[in-house]
C-alpha cells in the first residue's frame, strides 16, 4: 500500500500517514466543510493498513488545535477503530499533542483519553 | 413440544443479548453527542466572549485614532494660525462657519463634519513663510504679498503628500481658499465652479471671520459693512449661492460668531 499525505489548508489539517514508519498524524486545524468525506482517504487508508500492512508498533499524533463538532465526531469514530485493533493484540501508541495556552485541545485530549481507557493514550504539551 | 420451546427461548436470549449490545452502543453514542454538544457549547461560548472583548477594543482603538486625526488636524490648524497675526479662535470660528454652510448646501452630515475638521487647515502653508512677512505691521509690499500668496500652494505641497480622506480634503481647502468665483484668485485663477465646494466655502467662511475681526494693523469692520462688502462680491469674490446660503442662516453665523469671542 502507498503512503498518503493531504496538505494543511485553511480548514483542513496536514495528514501524513506513512506505513514503514507505522505513523499516523494529524497536524492543525480542523473545520472542513464535508468534515467524513474529508476523512473518508484517511479512514479507509487506516483501515487497510491495520488489516496487515501495520508495523509491530505504530505511532499516532494528533496536534489539532482546533476543531468543530463533526470533527470531533470523526475522531470518537476514529479512535473506536483503533480501540478494535488495539483490542486484537495491535501495538498503539497515540499522543495527543497541545499548546500548553490552549485550554480546549487540552479539554478535548482529556475526553477522549477518559473515553478510551484501554488506549496507550498520552497527553503531550509542546 | 419441550424441545421447541427451548430453542424459541435459546432465539430469544440471543436476541436479547444482542439487544444489550446494540442498546449499550446506542447509550454510549448519546453520551457522546451529549459530550461533544456540551463542549462546543462551551467553546463556542469562550469564543463568543473573546470576539465581544476584540470588538470593543477595535472600537476604541478606532475611536482613538479618529480622535488623534481630529487633534493632530486642528494642532497643525492652530500652529498655522499661531504663526500667524489671528487668534485661536479664528479657526474654530471658520470649521464652524464651515460646516453649517456645507450642510445648507446639501452636503451629508458626515461631509460636512470633515470639512469642519479640514478646514482650520486652511493657513497651514503659512508656517513656511519667513516671520519678517508674516509678521510685518502694516500692509505688505508688493513683493512681500507675492510671498505671502504663496501659502496656498505651499499648504498643498505639504499636505498634498497624504492619502488620508481627511487630509486630502485639507489639501483642497488649503490650495484654494484663495480662489475668486470671478477667476481673479489666487494660485490658480479658477473660476465658478472650478473652485472645488471646499475651497468657496472656506474662502467665504474665512473671510468673513476676518473681516470681523480686529488685527495689529486694522480695526473689525462692522456688520453692515461686512454685509455692504458680501452683497457686492456675491458672483464675484464668493460663490452666489453660499453668500444667499449665509444671509438666509445669518442667526446661526452671529451665534457661532458670539459663542467664539476673542478674549
Amino acid at each position: 500500500m502507498e503512503n498518503l499525505t493531504i496538505e494543511e489548508t485553511k480548514y483542513t489539517p496536514r495528514i501524513n500517514l506513512n506505513m514503514e514508519d507505522g505513523l499516523i498524524e494529524l497536524k492543525g486545524k480542523s473545520y472542513p466543510e464535508n468534515t467524513f468525506e474529508f476523512y473518508k482517504p484517511m479512514m479507509d487508508w487506516v483501515e487497510s493498513y491495520f488489516s496487515g500492512s501495520e508495523q509491530a508498533k505504530t505511532i499516532i499524533n494528533f496536534e489539532i488545535i482546533y476543531f468543530n463538532s463533526s470533527s470531533s465526531k470523526l475522531f470518537f469514530d476514529f479512535f473506536d477503530l483503533i480501540e478494535e485493533v488495539v483490542n486484537k493484540g495491535k501495538y498503539i501508541e497515540i499522543n495527543w499533542i497541545y499548546d500548553a495556552e490552549n485550554d480546549s485541545a487540552l479539554e478535548a485530549g482529556e475526553d477522549f483519553k477518559e473515553d478510551f481507557e484501554k488506549l496507550n493514550f498520552k497527553l503531550v504539551e509542546k | 413440544m419441550e424441545a421447541f420451546e427451548n430453542k424459541l427461548i435459546g432465539e430469544i436470549e440471543e436476541l436479547q443479548s444482542k439487544f444489550t449490545l446494540t442498546t449499550q452502543k446506542l447509550i454510549k453514542d448519546v453520551r457522546r453527542q451529549d459530550k461533544i454538544m456540551a463542549r462546543s457549547d462551551k467553546r463556542q461560548k469562550q469564543e463568543y466572549d473573546e470576539l465581544q472583548k476584540k470588538f470593543a477594543e477595535v472600537e476604541a482603538l478606532q475611536k482613538e485614532i479618529e480622535e488623534t486625526q481630529k487633534e493632530v488636524v486642528f494642532t497643525m490648524g492652530a500652529i498655522g494660525e499661531s504663526r500667524s497675526k489671528e487668534t485661536g479662535n479664528h479657526v474654530k470660528r471658520v470649521a464652524q462657519y464651515s460646516k453649517i454652510l456645507a450642510l445648507y448646501y446639501g452636503m451629508d452630515k458626515k461631509e460636512a463634519e470633515m470639512l469642519k475638521q479640514a478646514s482650520p487647515m486652511h493657513d497651514i502653508g503659512k508656517v513656511a513663510i519667513p516671520d519678517a512677512v508674516l509678521n510685518k505691521p502694516g500692509r505688505f509690499n508688493e513683493s512681500e504679498r507675492k510671498i505671502m500668496d504663496t501659502h496656498a500652494q505651499l499648504g498643498f505641497d505639504m499636505l498634498n503628500k497624504s492619502t488620508r480622506p481627511l487630509l486630502q480634503m485639507a489639501t483642497t481647502v488649503a490650495y484654494e481658499h484663495h480662489e475668486k468665483w470671478n477667476g481673479k484668485g489666487y494660485p490658480q485663477g479658477l473660476k465658478g465652479e472650478e473652485i472645488h465646494i471646499y475651497g468657496r466655502i472656506t474662502a467665504l467662511a474665512d473671510v468673513f471671520d476676518a473681516l470681523g475681526s480686529s488685527r495689529v494693523y486694522k480695526e473689525a469692520w462692522d456688520d453692515e459693512r461686512i454685509f455692504k462688502m458680501f452683497k457686492e462680491e456675491r458672483g464675484e469674490h464668493f460663490d452666489p449661492k453660499l453668500i444667499d446660503i449665509f444671509f438666509e442662516n445669518l442667526d446661526e453665523f452671529l451665534a457661532i460668531r458670539d459663542s467664539l469671542k476673542d478674549v
